[in-house]
């Protein structure tokens, strides 16, 4: 079947488009003296429509979308359940931790800054690099999934491409932050929302509708035709749990949005997220599923190109120009939200609470660090992209990276015992276990890998206790572990050394939630979280004062 | 899975989408009433 491409006017007029309308809404909430805390949370007072649909947007970027269709492709039908619904589910599960947070800090910018005032100065580093890393490689994800995009619809080349989208979200974060990254949030989750709704079901009638299940069916294997597929679930679903939970837990991006909301519509934001999210990219998925069951080949065996692929197969010009929309405005609402989180991690945890002498800010100066981070940031990213990394992976190794922080971190803020020690012991121990296990330095044989099962195995027990616990408290979050445990454990010991990715990640949760606890356990310490709001106040107070005293 | 159970399960996800969308559109008019009642900026 022969592709249809969008041509170069064309091409350019859509992203003149795009990026047009985003720049006119960023100019237009632009201000002569912008406020260096709203910079970086908006304000602490976003209502729900801007919220929700910004927790979506940022949520939702370009390389879940082909994501899951992959999982759709390689896994069959089970294959976006097992990539969307645990996706949707985890922001759903860290709502209380988030409700908390903000409780412990209502004005604060960064988890990392919190941390700091929890802990000190390397629990706070380890995070905010974490972040900053993380930050970076999601960035050059999503330029380099507009630039093959571009190159795949157009005649326009790969590099022409990622450095269009680069400027083009650059421009309309760099003078607003944060500000403009959530009001921006709104116009492309409409457009990307409104895209879902209308070319899943084009591509599925264009392509034969119902008579693509009779038809296709010969091409799908019993695990894949199967909703319960335990190849599914194995490979996909469960490391991607590990990886997620950590993903949304330790996410600058998302803590960000956390700040920013108004506080009692915390729950509803990521309530509506949890749906939107899901919901949009399961069914993005499903594109993969067809493809399968239509017995589609990947074009150069890169399943990434599934999706523009059948886009470009099956649609005309004017869903094809949708389709586009839908890609650069998920790409563009994560690009953004990265350079605001980069910016404020440079602002808040290097500058602000490292650099700058204690009571002696200089929100100008912060502000033009904000600003200095987003492009250079971009430039990096967008170097990172013209090499074609395989970024994805890199990725999931840092939501797996993450894995070793969730426990001290959700400790930190409910167990006035964790000390620093052991916040920084229990990660880095973990992360030093992680590393040789997810990249094979050791082999898991023998002894070592009935050691291995054992602690994934409490592994899974804290990623259940972990979820429980947000929703139900300490004592039902132990059962749950515990039951979880023995539950897992005829299964998993003896087998999980088998899923080395998976293994990794489990050992990351187990061998920090060990450590952290054992180091605290007996450890003297009385801290006071109410210390912690004193601690993470306002940076700007002056641009603030006079904004209240114009109105 | 018959294939009227299978168009349904690649249909239904549009159609919540769809419902999420109107749900933020209303809620992000909401907001802006309310901004624009209380003479502030919505963000």
């Amino acid at each position: 079947m022969q592709l249809q491409q969008l041509g170069t006017p064309l091409t350019l007029f859509l992203l003149l488009l795009f990026f047009g309308i985003t720049f006119f809404i960023s100019v237009s909430i632009g201000k002569k003296k912008e406020n260096a805390d709203n910079y970086m949370t908006a304000g602490n007072n976003v209502g729900i429509g801007i919220s929700a649909a910004s927790m979506t947007a940022t949520w939702i970027w370009a390389s879940s979308l082909y994501a899951s269709a992959t999982s759709g492709y390689t896994y069959g039908v089970s294959g976006p359940i097992h990539y969307g619904l645990w996706g949707a589910l985890m922001i759903l599960f860290i709502y209380p931790f988030g409700k908390r947070i903000r409780s412990l800090a209502p004005k604060a910018h960064t988890l990392a800054e919190i941390l700091h005032a929890r802990h000190g100065q390397s629990s706070q580093l380890i995070l905010a690099g974490s972040n900053i890393l993380g930050s970076l490689l999601s960035l050059t994800s999503n330029f380099i999934a507009g630039g093959a995009l571009i190159a795949m619809l157009s005649p326009l080349s790969f590099t022409a491409g990622i450095l269009m989208v680069g400027s083009g979200v650059l421009l309309y974060t760099l003078w607003s932050g944060l500000r403009a990254s959530v009001l921006t949030d709104f116009i492309q989750v409409v457009a990307m929302l409104g895209a879902v709704v209308i070319i899943v079901p084009a591509v599925f009638f264009a392509a034969g509708g119902t008579e693509i299940f009779v038809v296709g069916a010969v091409n799908l294997t019993a695990q894949q035709s199967s909703f319960f597929s335990s190849d599914a679930f194995m490979n996909q679903g469960a490391p991607y749990i590990a990886a997620v939970l950590a993903y949304a837990i330790g996410n600058q991006t998302i803590a960000q949005r956390l700040f920013a909301v108004r506080e009692d519509m915390i729950k509803r934001t990521f309530v509506t997220a949890t749906i939107g999210y899901g919901a949009t990219v399961i069914g993005v998925g499903i594109l993969g599923v067809l493809a399968l069951y239509l017995g589609i080949e990947p074009l150069d065996g890169d399943t990434n190109n599934l999706i523009p692929q059948l886009a470009s197969s099956y649609l005309n010009i004017g869903f094809l120009s949708i389709f586009f929309i839908m890609i650069i405005g998920s790409l563009a609402s994560t690009a953004d939200s990265d350079l605001s989180a980069l910016s404020s991690i440079m602002m808040a945890d290097i500058y602000g609470r490292n650099l700058a002498d204690k009571d002696a800010v200089n929100p100008k100066r912060m502000l033009l660090i904000g600003r200095i981070t987003m492009i250079v940031a971009t430039i990096i990213a967008l170097y990172f992209a013209s090499n074609q990394f395989n970024i994805l992976d890199l990725l999931v190794l840092v939501g797996a990276i993450w894995g070793a922080l969730v426990f001290p971190v959700i400790a930190s803020f409910y167990w006035n015992k964790v000390t620093n020690p052991a916040f920084t012991t229990s990660v880095l121990v973990a992360l030093a276990v992680f590393f040789p296990v997810r990249f094979g330095f050791i082999e898991l044989v023998g002894p070592v890998a009935i050691v291995s099962d054992i602690l994934a195995v409490i592994g899974v027990g804290v990623v259940a206790g972990l979820m429980a616990f947000g929703f139900f408290g300490g004592k039902v979050a132990r059962i749950v572990a515990a039951v979880v445990i023995i539950g897992v454990a005829p299964f998993g010991i003896g087998a999980l050394h088998a899923y080395p990715i998976l293994t990794a990640s489990l050992l990351a949760y187990a061998v920090s939630t060990i450590l952290c606890i054992a180091m605290s356990w007996r450890s003297d310490m009385e801290f006071d979280f109410s210390s912690i709001a004193k601690k993470t106040g306002h940076f700007d107070v002056a641009t603030s004062v006079a904004a209240s005293s114009n109105r | 899975m018959t294939p009227i159970l299978l168009t349904a399960y690649v249909l239904v996800w549009p159609v919540i989408v769809a419902f999420v969308l109107v749900y933020l559109v209303r809620a992000f008019h909401g907001d802006w009433l309310q901004a624009k009642a209380e003479n502030r900026s919505m963000i």
